[in-house]
C-alpha cells in the first residue's frame, strides 16, 4: 500500500470512527423520553394529534395533561417549552403537572408544546445536549433543544416564510419557529399543524385563558414580563402588580405589537376567545454576551461578562453576584400563572379556575425545582409519561 | 473564567498561524483553530473532552443548507454553461446593447439585483446570472478586475434589497421587531448606491474594439440554441420563487436546493449538446470544494468559539465599547464579523447591538437597514469571502484575490458611509419605515 | 411535504456521492482528501437521519 493510500484510508477510519461516536450521542438524544410522574390532580393524559389528525406518529406529536377539578369552572391551557432552548418553561409545566390539584375548573398542560425542537441541537451555538436537575432521590436528565424544530422533522425550509394567514414575510428559520406558526394551518407545514392543534384545543375545550411560557435575554427588554394583546392587558396588568407587590419579584407588562405576526400572544387573542398571555424570565444563557454555555449556566445564570454589563446599565433586568438561578425562574412563572388564574377568577366567579398545592415563588427559591420532582421508579402504575 | 477564556483565544490565534505556516489551506487553518480551542477548553470542561468531537460535527450542520443551495446552484449554471446558453446570452446582450452602454451597464445591473433580492443570497445572484453578465460586462471593455469588483458590489447589494434581507431577518427575529417597513430604508439606498458603483467601476472603457471584431472573437454557440431553451431554466427557476411567494398556501415549499435541481434538470432537456451529468457534477462538486469546506468549518469554528466562551467575550468587547468609538469601529467590525461568521456575525452582534441602540434612542429599523449596507461587504473578507470568491470564480479572474478587492475601494467607502450615516441619523429617517408601511 | 422531503434525502445522497467518487480519484492532495470527508460529514448524518 503507497504511502497516501495508508493515509486516505487512515483518515477514512478516523472520520468513521468520529462520525459515529458523535452520531450515537446526537442519537441518543432525539430518542431519550423524559419520564413525567403524572401527580394527583392529572385527571386524563390525551395527544395533541387527537386535535389534528396529521400530526399523529410524527415526532411533533406530544402529551397534554388535563387537571380537572370536582365542579366545574374555567378552563386555562399552560404551554411550555414552545423554544426547547427556554427549559425554564418545561420545569414549570412539571412542577405544576407532578404536583397541583384543582378544586375548581380545569388545568390543561403541554410541557413539550415543541417536541421536535426538543429532540434538535442548536449547531453552532455550542449547547449541552442534556441538563441534570438534582433533586431529593438523584437527578432528573432532561434533554437541552432548540428554538426550532427539527430538519429531520421538517424540512426544507423556505427562502423566505409567508405567514398563515396574514402574509406577512418572515425569516425562512420561523416556518419551524412554534412562536411564528400561530394560528396554523391543519394542512399546512408541521410546526403550523402544531399551533393549528392547540388552536383546535382552545375552541373544542373552550378555554378561557392561555399561558405560554418562556425565558428570555437579560438584554432582551421584553423580559420578566407579561406580554399580553389589549383583551388580556387588565388581568396582566394587575397580576404583574399583584406579585411584584406581594411575592417580592420584578415584573412588568409588555403590549403585544399588533403588526408583528405568528405569535401565540398576537394570534390566540385575534383567532379566538381565549385571553392569551406570554410569560418571560430572564435566561443568562441565552445572552450573547456570555462565557462558555454550560449546564451551570443554564441552571444558576452566574457569569461574569453579564455582570459587568449589568454594571455598565446595559441590561434590562436587576443583576448581581447571585446570578438568576433557575430556582427562581420557575418560581417566577409558577406565581404568575397562579396570579393570573386568581385575577381571571375574581372577575368570573362562574368560570373560576381554583389550583391548590401549586408551589409559589418564595416556596421555589427556599426548596429548589428538583424538590418538587417525584421519582418515576417509584410512580404509581399508570402515572408514568415518557415525552 | 475571563482569563481562561483569553488564553483559549490565544492558543486558536496560534493553532491557525502554525497551521498557515505549515502551508495549509484557510479552511484546514480554521479547524486547526477549532480543534485547538476545543482541547485548550477541554482543560477546564468547556467543553468537556468527551463532547468535543460533537461539537466539531455538530458545527459542520450550522451552514449544510448553504452548502446543498452552492452546490446545486453552481450545477445548474454549470449546465446551462455547457449547453452553450451563456455564451449566446452574452451575444444577445452584446448585440443590442453595445452602442448604449450606459443603458447595458444598468440592464445588467438590475439583472445581478433580482435573483438576490428575491432570495436574500448574493450567492444565487453570482451563481445564476453571475457568469453571463461578467461576461457582457467584459466585452463592454471593462477589465475582469473591474468586473469581479462589479459583480462582489452588486451581489452583496442584492442582498441587502428588499424584500428578502436574511441579516435584517435574523437580527428583526432575535429583538422581536416585526419584519416589516424595510422597503425604502434598504430599497433606496441599494439603487442609489448600486447605480453609483456600477457607473464608477464600469464607467471607463478600458479596451476599445469594433462590434464585428467582438462578435467574432466570442466563442461558438451550438447551432440549434435558441433564445427559448436558454430562458426556460431560468423562467422554471424564478417561476418557483414567485408562486411560492404569490400562492405560498397552497403551493409546497420546495426551497432554494430543489428550486435549482428543477431548474437544472429543465436545462439539461432542453441543452441542444448531450451533456454527461454524472461527470459535469463530479467536476462541479470539485471546483466548489474550498467553498463547501468553508462553510463546515466556519461552522465549526462558531460552535468551539460559544462552546469555550470566545465567542461571547468577542461580543462583550464589542458590546461595552464607548458609542463614539463603537460607530467609528462598526466599519470594521461589522464587515469582519461577516467574514468570520457569515449569517452567524448577525445573531452575535447584531442582536445585541440592536438592543443596545435601541434603548438610546435610535431607531431599530433603519439602524439594521444600515447595519445590512455593512454585512455584504463581509462577503469578501476571509477566512470566508463568500461572495468575493465566488465573484472570482464566475469572473474567471485570475489576478490575486486582494488585487480585486482593491479595486472596490470607491464603492467599498461610500456604502459604509451611507451605512453608518443612515445608523446616526436613523431617528431622522424613519419616515422612510413609515412611508414604506 | 413529505415527497419534498425525500427528495431532499436524494439530494444529498447525490451530493454526497460525488464527494466520494472525487475523494476516491484523489490520489496526491492530502488537503483535498480531507476536506472531501469534512464536507461529506453532515450529509452522511442526515442522510441516516441522524441529525
Amino acid at each position: 500500500m503507497s504511502r497516501n493510500s495508508m493515509i486516505k484510508t487512515v483518515s477514512v477510519i478516523i472520520f468513521a470512527v468520529l462520525t459515529t461516536w458523535s452520531g450515537i450521542q446526537f442519537y441518543q438524544h432525539r430518542h431519550y423520553q423524559l419520564p413525567i410522574v403524572a401527580g394527583p390532580g392529572v385527571t386524563k393524559v390525551v395527544k395533541l394529534s387527537d386535535y389534528c389528525a396529521g400530526l399523529k406518529g410524527t415526532m411533533a406529536d406530544t402529551h397534554v395533561f388535563f387537571l380537572q377539578g370536582k365542579e366545574e369552572g374555567g378552563k386555562i391551557l399552560i404551554i411550555a417549552n414552545t423554544h426547547s432552548n427556554e427549559p425554564v418553561a418545561i420545569l414549570s409545566a412539571l412542577v405544576m403537572i407532578e404536583n397541583a390539584r384543582v378544586e375548581k375548573g380545569t388545568v390543561i398542560i403541554i410541557p413539550q408544546f415543541n417536541n421536535s425542537g426538543s429532540r434538535n441541537t442548536k449547531p453552532g451555538d455550542g449547547y449541552p445536549l442534556f441538563f441534570d436537575v438534582p433533586t431529593g432521590w438523584g437527578s432528573k436528565k432532561f434533554r437541552m433543544g432548540n428554538r426550532n424544530a427539527s430538519p429531520l422533522d421538517q424540512w426544507p425550509d423556505p427562502d423566505v416564510y409567508v405567514h398563515y394567514p396574514e402574509r406577512q414575510l418572515l425569516s425562512y428559520l420561523d416556518v419551524r419557529n412554534t412562536n411564528r406558526t400561530w394560528p396554523g394551518r391543519s394542512d399546512g407545514p408541521l410546526m403550523e399543524k402544531v399551533t393549528y392543534a392547540a388552536m383546535q384545543l382552545l375552541r373544542e375545550e373552550h378555554v378561557d385563558l392561555a399561558i405560554d411560557i418562556h425565558g428570555a435575554e437579560t438584554m432582551f427588554p421584553v423580559t420578566n414580563c407579561i406580554v399580553a394583546p389589549d383583551k388580556s392587558m387588565r388581568i396582566a396588568t394587575i397580576a404583574s402588580m399583584t406579585v411584584t407587590a406581594m411575592e417580592g419579584f420584578e415584573n412588568h407588562v409588555e403590549p403585544s405589537p399588533k403588526g408583528f405576526r405568528g405569535l401565540s400572544h398576537r394570534e390566540i387573542g385575534d383567532y379566538s376567545d381565549t385571553l392569551p398571555f406570554l410569560l418571560e424570565a430572564p435566561t443568562p444563557f441565552l445572552d450573547q454576551p456570555t462565557g462558555p454555555k454550560t449546564v451551570d449556566l443554564l441552571l444558576k445564570g452566574k457569569d461574569p461578562f453579564i455582570l459587568s454589563l449589568s454594571k455598565q446599565k446595559k441590561l434590562f433586568v436587576p443583576y448581581d453576584k447571585s446570578g438568576w438561578p433557575m430556582e427562581k425562574r420557575v418560581g417566577q412563572h409558577c406565581s404568575v400563572v397562579l396570579e393570573i388564574m386568581h385575577q381571571y377568577s375574581m372577575k368570573n366567579p362562574d368560570r373560576a379556575i381554583l389550583v391548590s398545592n401549586a408551589p409559589h415563588y418564595a416556596d421555589l427559591v427556599k426548596n429548589g425545582v428538583g424538590h418538587y420532582f417525584h421519582n418515576p421508579n417509584e410512580a404509581k402504575k399508570g402515572s408514568l409519561y415518557f415525552n | 473564567m475571563v482569563l481562561h477564556i483569553g488564553i483559549i483565544l490565544a492558543i486558536m490565534i496560534l493553532a491557525y498561524a502554525w497551521a498557515g505556516w505549515k502551508k495549509l489551506s484557510v479552511e484546514l487553518c480554521m479547524l486547526a483553530s477549532a480543534v485547538a480551542g476545543g482541547l485548550a477548553g477541554a482543560f477546564i470542561k468547556t467543553p468537556p473532552i468527551g463532547a468535543l468531537a460533537r461539537h466539531l460535527i455538530e458545527g459542520t450542520f450550522t451552514y449544510l443548507d448553504v452548502i446543498l443551495v452552492f452546490t446545486t446552484a453552481t450545477i445548474f449554471i454549470a449546465i446551462v454553461a455547457e449547453s452553450g446558453g451563456v455564451n449566446y446570452v452574452v451575444r444577445g446582450i452584446i448585440k443590442a446593447f453595445y452602442r448604449k452602454r450606459i443603458i447595458a451597464l444598468l440592464l445588467l445591473m438590475v439583472v445581478i439585483l433580482i435573483p438576490g433580492a428575491l432570495t436574500g443570497a448574493g450567492s444565487v445572484s453570482i451563481l445564476t446570472v453571475g457568469a453571463p453578465s461578467a461576461l457582457a460586462l467584459g466585452y463592454l471593455g471593462i477589465s475582469k478586475k473591474k468586473v469581479t469588483a462589479i459583480l462582489f458590489i452588486i451581489a452583496g447589494l442584492s442582498a441587502a434589497a428588499p424584500p428578502v434581507n436574511i441579516w435584517a431577518m435574523i437580527v428583526s427575529a432575535g429583538t422581536a421587531i416585526p419584519y416589516v417597513g424595510f422597503e425604502l430604508p434598504l430599497g433606496i439606498p441599494v439603487i442609489v448606491l448600486g447605480t453609483f458603483s456600477m457607473l464608477v467601476l464600469g464607467w471607463k472603457r478600458e479596451e476599445k474594439k469594433e462590434l464585428e471584431e467582438i462578435l467574432k472573437e466570442m466563442p461558438e454557440v451550438p447551432d440549434k440554441m435558441t433564445w427559448w431553451r436558454v430562458l426556460l431554466p431560468f423562467l422554471v427557476f424564478f417561476g418557483l420563487i414567485i408562486v411560492a411567494r404569490i400562492r405560498p398556501f397552497s403551493f409546497p415549499i420546495l426551497g432554494l436546493p430543489l428550486e435549482f435541481t428543477i431548474a437544472g434538470i429543465i436545462a439539461l432537456l432542453v441543452s441542444p449538446k448531450k451533456i454527461n451529468i454524472l461527470i459535469l457534477s463530479r467536476d462541479t462538486v470539485k471546483l466548489l470544494l474550498p467553498l463547501l469546506a468553508t462553510m463546515a468549518v466556519v461552522g465549526s469554528l462558531q460552535q468551539i468559539m460559544t462552546a469555550t466562551g470566545v465567542r461571547g467575550m468577542i461580543s462583550y468587547a464589542v458590546i461595552s465599547m464607548p458609542l463614539i468609538l463603537l460607530y467609528f469601529l462598526l466599519i470594521i467590525i461589522i464587515p469582519f464579523s461577516e467574514g468570520i461568521l457569515t449569517y452567524g456575525g448577525a445573531a452575535i452582534i447584531g442582536i445585541p447591538l440592536v438592543w443596545m441602540l435601541d434603548s438610546i434612542g435610535l431607531h431599530a429599523t433603519v439602524v439594521i437597514a444600515g447595519l445590512s449596507l455593512l454585512w455584504p461587504l463581509g462577503d469578501g473578507l476571509p477566512p470566508t469571502a463568500l461572495i468575493g470568491r465566488l465573484s472570482v470564480m464566475m469572473a474567471d479572474y485570475k489576478g490575486s484575490y486582494w488585487s480585486f478587492l482593491k479595486a472596490t475601494w470607491i464603492p467599498w467607502i461610500v456604502i459604509t458611509i451611507v451605512g453608518i450615516l443612515m445608523i446616526i441619523f436613523s431617528a431622522k429617517l424613519a419616515f422612510l419605515v413609515r412611508w414604506s408601511m | 411535504m413529505f415527497i419534498v422531503m425525500i427528495i431532499y434525502y436524494f439530494i444529498s445522497a447525490y451530493i454526497a456521492g460525488m464527494l466520494i467518487w472525487n475523494f476516491v480519484r484523489e490520489k496526491k492532495d492530502m488537503q483535498q482528501m480531507l476536506l472531501y470527508l469534512i464536507v461529506l460529514v453532515p450529509l452522511v448524518l442526515r442522510i441516516f437521519h441522524i441529525r
